[in-house]
């Protein structure tokens, strides 16, 4: 039941485990077990049955670039199988939770989730196991469970961090995240700091979704805070635009994250000279839905490689006639995966089918396409990886009551500002017995619009008051595509107004 | 009319590396693959073979009897076999036939990986982490895999489409790691082609002098892992040749003869090999069809609906391709008739058969899912590549042949020959022995070598009668050329120049010729030495003078009057035909009465009819 990424103990791994072969210590490192570690030791089992005792022969780029900055790993983290999830409950390994059993007298319904699906890897920054955390963001796994367990989660802008060795869920929106317990040490991996490149210039060859260098030069070009010498202070807020997304009040808000939402808003308006402006992005409504016929469809074919033959254990029980109906990876399928993987299989292997896929798939390719026209709307900054001919946007689009700045259309605005999950983190009772894997689904609402669109984001904690009072839910920061840096400037300087 | 290997211009296009050995033109030697018998490169799942079907206890009857009863059930069932060129149509219906054809792609990397591509290699020795699909490893476009398939694509008259997409087709198969293929299955990277197949092509003859066939794409793809069998139901698996580069040609359903179905691919693998797109034809594995075969009655060609059509997979070779043609439109024509109805399903034919066999049926059809590969951007084709492409195409076999034979005046049958042999290395053979030959008459300064005269046309065909029989006599026996795609082979183009520069010249006979193209054939003339090892050997035809001639010939006629009153009957008119028979007896004569090897038959021929014309017959006129 425990989370083998429980970081209080790291059994497999001994004390000093791994020398880093690149430059003395500067941060402990603890990597999400569905990125790629080849140090002749760790496994990289993706929570799932299929891999529980494979060893990569190569290692993760990002895993790499860590270490030849100081990273030490100290461990691999439990996860979601396959990172599918969204409490860090469905591993061959255990649940994973924030609390340990013994501060409740063992009652393991008690347990606060983590989160999903790197709920390990934001427990071990939690406890403090590791300075840093990798993880992977498809859907919101890095900032779901920064919210929960409140620590910092950031997911860079698709195509930043290279995905070689990081084992797919759903190419297109996967991205490798961190997780720490302040948004400087993730600030200055990405920028630089002084010392060391930032990873954000780093091209990855091996890596087809890795922006070119030409490319990223061209996308920095109109961005500002990626010069490590540019250290944010509050002054920062100073007339910056944070947008508050109107349909992101949705009926499932809890009333407590509400609150914290508006005060927080409210402090940085107040205090600190920020603009609060009411924005619409009217196909959130939709993003969910597509999220999770594009992301299933995705991972149905990538993980149609693990068959019993070359990973996992051949169910030999049934009869060997794969040349007539493929009998032979059917049974192993079925009872290799847990039921999670299994349900997103299915559902992917429908809306890809021939009958289906018009319907579904193509439908949510276009969802997806009108997801990301809605925030290159309402940022201000162009985005710049689309025509700027198709940046032109006609007010007849709008939906009605859109609040005018002036003839030209409503206020655009540098960066959203929403919470990033609606609710606080459920017991791990609540989850387990709770209602349909969709109640599981609709914690990501708010964290799969940036990922449909490929855009950063932060999530940095935010103190709750009155059911909650003492714990913290998630503030997340959406930015336009590549302005990574400036959202980590302005996260490290939220993160220290709300810290209080 | 050299071509530039595909691997040469795949590093000048790519990398702008030009061959250190100066010049574009040939040089390039690339592994043989004539030497090794390779297995049979597309059958993926194992082969089965009928468990011991021998005859248990049969009477024995003897095998006349038995055959001619077996001949005359056939004429009662009316199912005599007939020749396939009579079977090309049946009355009252119409055949229609759409071919796809994969064919392996020249070059030097996989498709989606560095690694290389190989025959015959260590198995599992050229797999990267790609090939395998090991979890976390992605794919890497190789660009220079297009130079073939855009080449492919040209010599084909396709329209290059400037943007192309991969997409994943799902199917679980052990000889498939990452359980899909990637594919080009929504925007293939070529379109809108079309073949011209002409009579000589082996066109059915009611599809006329020639005819066109549209090719509605190409797409690129990987190929699979190979299988071998071996015993005790195991498979070894060879992840060398999974993620090789293919190409899938798909052609309109426009065929509705069997012979033309296979002219067609026949065709198809002759233009792959001109333009160096593929790495080897039909009869080595590296090129396999499947067919999609229809029929309807001919009253309802008008609708314009074709009849429910059926796929026949995995056909190697183009025998095959026609048989399980006629075979299939066969079956459904008998099913139709019978009131019945054909079923859209996937079906099977293995040579020598009768009749193709069912492998699955629509309700077994395989969705495949085909999804955009997500991690794999659009190929974007610049139109100056295409340009560049077609630019350095070469002339195509059908213009090649239409000059073989106006300039140097060979058959049809020897022209399409000469381009067909070796993959198309035997043409680059003729054309270096042409060369060196050429170069040797103009140093002589004997008869011009310019081929637009007659006498240019001489040696061109005797050059190309030897490239094509002599040379193929050489391998009757067991032994290989060895011929390599520039054209250069056991018997050193340099050297079979000099064996026809001097027979061209009639410095030796036809037979110290082909003793010297075996002794060169079997090494034991070192090369460039021809000349030398005649001269050593005294090889030299050291011919008679015509004296010579006109005295064997008044030995031999003595006692051969009446032969010679023939000649008589003919000159006087009583005879209608010159007896040339008893002209050819008399030459006989002379040949065996003179000293070996310094005579020519045709000379003594020339000598004996004068002789006969102007001594002989005046002579017994006379009298």
């Amino acid at each position: 039941m425990l989370a083998r990424s429980r970081p209080s103990s790291l059994p497999w791994l001994p004390k000093d485990a791994i020398p880093s072969p690149h430059s003395p210590t500067r941060f402990t490192l603890a990597v999400k077990d569905n990125i790629a570690t080849a140090d002749g030791h760790t496994t990289t089992t993706c929570g799932s049955p299929f891999l529980s005792n494979y060893r990569s022969p190569f290692e993760a780029t990002i895993v790499s670039q860590l270490r030849a900055r100081g990273g030490r790993v100290v461990g691999k983290t439990n996860l979601d199988e396959f990172g599918m999830g969204s409490h860090s409950v469905h591993s061959a390994f255990g649940a994973v939770a924030q609390d340990s059993p013994e501060q409740l007298a063992g009652d393991v319904k008690a347990l606060r989730s983590a989160g999903g699906s790197s709920g390990g890897s934001a427990v071990s920054v939690l406890l403090g196991e590791a300075d840093v955390a990798l993880g992977t963001d498809t859907g919101g796994s890095v900032r779901l469970p920064a919210a929960y367990c409140g620590v910092v989660g950031f997911k860079p802008s698709y195509g930043m961090l290279s995905r070689f060795g990081v084992v797919p869920y759903a190419n297109s929106l996967d991205t490798v995240g961190f997780l720490a317990r302040e948004v400087r040490p993730i600030r200055e991996l990405i920028v630089g700091d002084g010392t060391t490149q930032g990873l954000w210039a780093e091209h990855d060859p091996n890596d087809p979704t890795s922006l070119t260098p030409s490319a990223r030069k061209r996308c920095a070009r109109s961005r500002q805070f990626y010069s490590p010498s540019q250290s944010p202070d509050p002054s920062i807020l100073n007339g910056l635009r944070l947008g508050l997304p109107l349909e992101y009040n949705i009926h499932e808000l809890s009333p407590t994250i509400r609150d914290a939402w508006s005060r927080a808003a409210s402090l940085l308006q107040s205090h600190f000279s920020a603009r609060i402006i009411p924005v619409s992005l009217p196909s959130t409504r939709h993003a969910l839905s597509a999220y999770y016929v594009i992301a299933p469809a995705e991972a149905s074919s990538n993980l149609a490689k693990y068959d019993g033959i070359r990973y996992g254990v051949r169910d030999t029980s049934v009869e060997n006639d794969a040349a007539a109906d493929g009998v032979l990876y059917a049974s192993s399928r079925g009872k290799g995966f847990g039921p999670e993987v299994r349900r997103r299989i299915l559902l992917g292997a429908y809306t890809l089918s021939s009958k289906a896929m018009d319907n579904y798939f193509l439908q949510a390719q276009r969802v997806r396409r009108l997801v990301r026209r809605d925030f290159d709307r309402v940022f201000a900054l162009p985005n710049p990886l689309v025509d700027p001919d198709q940046q032109v946007f006609d007010l007849s689009d709008l939906p009605e009551g859109t609040i005018m700045e002036d003839k030209w259309g409503p206020e655009e605005v540098d960066f959203l500002l929403c919470p990033t999950a609606p609710t606080l983190a459920p017991t791990l009772g609540e989850v387990m017995e709770g209602g349909s894997p969709v109640d599981e689904y609709v914690n990501d609402v708010f964290t799969v619009p940036a990922s449909l669109a490929g855009l950063p984001a932060a999530s940095v904690p935010m103190p709750v008051e009155g059911e909650g009072e003492g714990k913290t839910a998630g503030l997340q920061l959406i930015g336009q595509y590549w302005d990574d840096a400036r959202l980590l400037a302005v996260a490290e300087v939220i993160r220290e107004i709300l810290r209080g | 009319m050299g071509r530039i290997p595909t691997a040469e211009l795949s590093r000048y296009l790519l990398y702008g590396q030009l061959s250190r050995r100066g010049c574009l033109r040939g040089g390039i030697t690339r592994i043989s693959t004539t030497s090794a018998l390779r297995q049979s490169r597309f059958f993926s799942t194992q082969i089965d073979t009928p468990a011991g079907a021998a005859p248990a206890n049969v009477p024995l009857t003897p095998l006349r009897k038995e055959l001619k009863e077996q001949a005359k059930a056939l004429k009662a069932s009316g199912k005599k076999k007939k020749k396939n060129s009579d079977n090309q149509t049946v009355p009252g219906w119409e055949l229609t036939v759409g071919i796809e054809i994969h064919a392996q792609l020249n070059t030097a990397r996989k498709l989606f990986s560095p690694a290389a591509t190989s025959f015959n290699d260590t198995p599992n020795s050229h797999v990267a982490l790609f090939d395998v699909a090991m979890p976390g490893s992605q794919p890497l476009f190789q660009a220079e895999t297009l130079i073939p398939a855009v080449r492919a694509a040209l010599a084909l008259n396709c329209t290059i489409q400037p943007i192309s997409r991969f997409d994943r087709k799902h199917y679980f198969h052990w000889d498939q790691p990452a359980g899909y293929q990637i594919t080009q299955y929504y925007h293939p990277f070529a379109r809108d082609g079309r073949v011209m197949l002409y009579a000589r092509d082996g066109i059915a003859a009611e599809d006329g002098e020639c005819i066109e066939i549209g090719i509605r794409q190409i797409q690129m793809e990987q190929d699979t892992a190979k299988t071998t069998a071996v015993p005790g139901n195991v498979h070894w698996l060879d992840f060398n040749r999974v993620g090789v580069p293919l190409i899938e040609i798909i052609t309109l359903p426009e065929i509705h003869h069997p012979a033309t179905a296979a002219a067609l691919v026949r065709k198809v693998q002759m233009l792959l090999n001109s333009v160096d797109a593929c790495v080897s034809g039909m009869e080595t594995g590296g090129l396999r069809a499947d067919i999609n075969v229809s029929v309807r009655r001919v009253q309802d060609i008008a609708t314009g609906k074709l009849g429910t059509r059926t796929e026949i997979k995995n056909l190697s070779s183009f025998k095959a391709v026609e048989d399980a043609i006629i075979a299939e439109r066969d079956r459904q024509i008998a099913i139709l008739e019978a009131g019945g109805v054909v079923l859209g399903e996937t079906r099977g034919w293995s040579l020598g058969n009768t009749e193709t066999r069912r492998l699955r049926g629509k309700e077994g059809e395989v969705d495949y899912r085909y999804m955009p590969d997500p991690d794999l951007g659009p190929v974007v084709i610049g139109e100056d590549l295409v340009q560049h492409l077609k630019g350095t195409l070469g002339v195509l076999p059908d213009a090649e042949i239409d000059e073989l034979i106006e300039l140097y005046g060979l058959t049809t049958k020897d022209a399409m020959s000469l381009i067909q042999l070796d993959n198309g290395a035997r043409i680059q053979y003729f054309y270096n022995v042409l060369d060196s030959l050429e170069e040797r008459l103009r140093a002589a300064g004997s008869a011009s070598p310019n081929s637009d005269s007659p006498a240019g046309q001489r040696h061109a065909l005797l050059a190309a009668n030897w490239c094509l029989h002599e040379l193929g006599k050489l391998t009757e026996v067991s032994a290989d050329l060895g011929m390599t795609p520039d054209g250069e082979c056991n018997v050193p183009s340099v050297d079979l120049a000099a064996i026809l520069f001097h027979l061209h010249r009639r410095e030796i006979t036809a037979k110290v010729a082909k003793e010297l193209l075996w002794a060169v054939f079997r090494g034991q003339i070192p090369r460039g030495k021809v000349t030398q090892a005649i001269e050593a050997d005294d090889l030299w035809f050291n011919e008679l003078s015509e004296q010579d001639y006109a005295e064997l010939a008044d030995k031999v006629v003595e006692g051969e009057d009446k032969v010679l009153a023939e000649f008589l009957r003919f000159k006087q008119g009583k005879i209608k035909a010159y007896p040339q028979g008893k002209l050819m007896f008399l030459v006989g004569k002379i040949m065996r009465a003179g000293p070996e090897g310094r005579m020519d038959p045709e000379s003594a021929k020339r000598v004996l009819r004068d002789r006969i014309e102007h001594v002989y017959l005046p002579h017994m006129e006379g009298q």
